[in-house]
């Protein structure tokens, strides 16, 4: 609801329209050059609104079943059309499920981002996906794509980038918990980003590096923190996320150096090749675990909690690996796997707390 | 090497045929046993498949070292691998077999220990869990030099191979097709077409020469062949009765998966079509009894307990006269031009059901019902698929309101028969066959 009426006044007082968007990865710089709000569907969490998830198998994650219910009972009705990132086969068909069969009748958008390693072939393919999708966008929002404005776009979107960096980087020295700084970041899925900027400096100002936080520092790597409980458990037991993987958050932060932006869809294509390796882009899976162990080292952090949605196949397929590349290390791990409920169960619960327990304590497994 | 080359060589051209003969002969000698239950006696071409696919295990227990060997995904445009002498593997194939023999769970266990979870592909759990374990029905696989993936059929393979290349230390040759909504952009099949000739050189400096491109453009003329040969025999089932089951489609599917692009597959087929129209013409049928009810199946064979949904349904008089899955293979090459055949690939493998939107699944299982004259439709809602199996609830439906075909789902995994309930599914099936009347 909140996000709801934020949208009709961004209408009502900018003229903006808006544009639902699914996980994970997409040029949001094109959307905000031409003034169209995005405002992304993590599901949403909980109970689906509608029937219409039983349109879609049990044994498919909750992420894609609750975002069709969400879409078919209307809850973005409010929104002028979607985007379907290409992320993962179920992404895939929910967007001509969707589309085709019921459920979305508005303008339905796709972004193919290639998967694997970087090729001379892939980087032609974005660079002409790009343009593609920047046609389909004028199209939604009414009006031309203006070279500045895009120029200015990616420039803002490189200092939120450069914020939420240092307000992780930093966490340990900010004065809020888990909960509070993920509500934080996690408002740059639908605000509009010059207001989100804005609350990420006041947030910045917060920080204080002479402060140490207490607890168990621990890194969190799986898709997107709900709920939120999970994280508020594991503080009230003493640990806290110094290092964040999520699919969600960190893994969107582009830490490229700051230069001039030259031609703006090059800087595109470079800014989306440039966020931490992803399983949804089918990156090296050894520069993944290189990327967590240096996260895990530069936070100090004790654990390693995997934090992921059942039938999730590409966060699972990584699974392992990290398993083997911490167990190596001797690092202790927490798998958790979730389906967006509201409400974590007793047993999950009784888990979280006994890690941050033995983190504490100093234990490894 | 050289004496790898000629066990290879041995393998294949004279030690294989000649097992198998002997196979051959004493079964002759014992006599042939007809099939049990409601079906007419196999196809004499089962023996000829039999032992092509021997050979082809066979052979390659002594490939690796002998030829370069590539795994291949079953959608790979596997024509680009021929000239260049490679050995191929399907892993899928692979796993399929360790499927039928249900060796499944104690694969899968060993992966699942190592952190695997079973909500992953049965078929890469299968594959994984026997690379672990050394259990396969083939023997031994040859280590591969190449992994030669496309994600034509789904994201999973890119992941599988990723993990292979991991463990092999091999180069990793992907092909991403991105999925077409509709048609498809020129630029997506420019990508896929620039990512063909981006292989090319990978697989050539693996196997150590240039490719060929006048041998290019005749191993995709005998894939284009071979998948055109495969569909006209599967289009022999249009006639009543059906020459054949659905569930024999899935068997002779093995030589245009492992051996597209050769002349051996292509023969093979000929001699199959030949037998299933001498069937139709002498009127005999898959089944032994009357064909009351013709069947479409829908999504990957159920292959530990293809047997007994068929056995069950082939006693009511219900066969399964097509199915989606056999379908994608005559779909494969079938637009190849040999006389451009890296753009014409392009296309071709992009537009593959599984990389396709749901309205052009529609359309196809409409009008393959309507071509074969079926009047029902069992979709396997298949656990492990997520490709194959998101929006069946919704095809189920149209299909039934707006073409008139009594549809059932049912839940199973392709190859984990620990997600099989088989006692439900009989019902569901009796129900089924009771809704006809
Ligand atoms: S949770 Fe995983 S499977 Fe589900 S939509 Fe996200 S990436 Fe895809
Ligand atoms: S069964 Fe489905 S998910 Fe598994 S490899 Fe085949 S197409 Fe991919």
């Amino acid at each position: 609801m909140v996000r709801e009426n934020y949208i009709r006044r961004q209408r009502e007082e900018h003229g903006r329209r808006a544009v639902a968007v699914l996980p994970i990865h997409y040029p949001k710089e094109l959307l905000t050059a031409l003034d169209l709000l995005s405002v992304e569907v993590w599901g949403p969490p909980g109970a689906p609104r509608s029937d219409a998830a039983g349109r879609i198998q049990p044994y498919v994650c909750s992420v894609v079943r609750n975002a069709l219910a969400f879409l078919a009972s209307g809850g973005a009705d409010v929104v002028d059309a979607a985007l379907f990132p290409h992320t993962c086969d179920s992404i895939q068909q929910l967007a001509t499920l969707a589309h085709d069969f019921g459920g979305w009748k508005k303008p339905a958008l796709t972004f193919l981002h290639p998967k694997g390693e970087p090729r001379p072939s892939s980087r032609r393919f974005v660079a002409a996906e790009l343009r593609g999708l920047a046609s389909r966008l004028e199209e939604v929002a009414g009006r031309r794509l203006d070279p500045d404005r895009l120029a200015a776009a990616i420039q803002l979107h490189r200092e939120i980038d450069l914020h939420r960096a240092a307000l992780l980087d930093g966490r340990a020295g900010l004065d809020m918990d888990d909960a509070e700084l993920y509500g934080l970041l996690r408002r740059g899925e639908w605000l509009w980003p010059e207001e989100h900027r804005a609350e990420l400096v006041a947030a910045r100002s917060r920080l204080d590096p002479a402060r140490r936080r207490p607890g168990a520092p621990v890194l969190v790597t799986g898709y997107v923190p709900e709920p939120i409980a999970t994280l508020e458990i594991l503080n009230a037991a003493g640990a806290f996320v110094a290092a964040d993987d999520y699919a969600a958050v960190g893994r969107r932060i582009a830490r490229q150096p700051d230069g001039p932006i030259g031609d703006p869809w090059e800087a595109l294509a470079d800014r989306l090749a440039a966020v931490p390796p992803c399983p949804t882009r089918a990156t090296d899976q050894d520069a993944r675990m290189r990327h967590l162990v240096s996260l895990l080292d530069r936070s100090g952090a004790r654990g390693v909690v995997i934090h992921v949605v059942k039938f999730c196949e590409p966060e699972l397929f990584d699974v392992p690996a990290i398993r083997r590349t911490f167990a190596a290390r001797g690092v202790p791990l927490l798998y958790l796997e979730g389906e967006l409920e509201r409400q974590l169960s007793g047993q999950a619960v009784t888990r979280i707390e006994a890690f941050a327990e033995m983190l504490g304590q100093g234990g490894t497994t | 090497m050289i004496l790898r080359r000629l066990q290879y060589e041995l393998a294949a051209r004279a030690v294989g045929p000649f097992l198998t003969a002997l196979d051959d002969w004493q079964r002759r000698a014992k006599g042939t046993k007809a099939r049990t239950g409601p079906f007419s006696p196999p196809l004499e071409s089962l023996r000829k498949l039999k032992d092509m696919m021997t050979v082809h295990y066979l052979s390659g227990r002594y490939a690796d070292g002998a030829v370069p060997v590539a795994w291949v995904t079953s959608g790979f445009p596997v024509e680009l691998l021929r000239p260049l002498g490679f050995h191929t593997v399907y892993p899928e194939n692979h796993a399929a077999m360790c499927g039928v023999q249900r060796i499944v769970p104690e694969l899968s266990d060993a992966v699942e220990a190592e952190g695997y979870s079973r909500d992953l592909c049965s078929y890469v759990r299968s594959d994984l869990g026997s690379l672990d374990t050394g259990r396969s029905p083939a023997g031994r696989l040859p280590r591969p030099d190449l992994l030669a993936c496309c994600t034509n059929i789904c994201q999973t393979v890119l992941y599988w191979y990723r993990d292979l290349a991991r463990r092999f230390q091999v180069p990793l040759l992907l092909v991403d097709t991105p999925f077409v909504y509709g048609e498809p952009t020129d630029h997506q099949i420019r990508y896929v077409a620039d990512q063909l000739e981006e292989g090319i050189e990978m697989a050539e400096k693996v196997a150590g020469r240039k490719l060929d491109r006048a041998a290019l453009s005749e191993a995709a003329r005998l894939g284009r062949d071979g998948s055109q040969l495969w569909g006209e025999c599967l289009e022999t089932a249009r006639n009543r009765p059906a020459p054949w089951t659905g569930v024999d489609g899935f068997f002779h599917l093995g030589p245009i998966v492992a051996m597209r692009g050769t002349e051996e597959c292509n023969a093979y087929y000929r001699m199959l079509k030949d037998e299933l129209q001498d069937r139709v013409k002498r009127g005999i049928g898959g089944l032994r009894g009357e064909e009351k009810h013709r069947l479409l199946w829908d999504n990957l064979p159920v292959w530990y307990a293809t047997r007994e949904i068929t056995t069950l349904l082939g006693n009511g008089g219900f066969n399964f006269v097509c199915t989606t899955y056999t379908n994608a293979w005559a779909e494969a090459s079938s637009l190849i031009d040999p006389a451009d055949p890296i753009v014409s690939a392009a296309r071709t493998y992009s537009m593959v059901m599984l990389n396709r939107d749901l309205p052009n699944k529609l359309r196809l299982l409409s009008r393959m019902t309507g071509e074969f004259g079926a009047d029902g439709a069992v979709l396997h809602s298949d656990r492990s698929c997520k490709p194959y199996s998101i929006g069946q609830v919704d095809l189920k439906d149209r299909l039934a309101s707006e073409y008139g075909v009594k549809t059932l789902l049912l839940e199973a995994d392709h190859n984990d028969p620990r997600a099989w309930a088989s006692e439900l599914s009989s019902n569901r099936l009796t129900a089924f066959m009771e809704s006809f009347g």
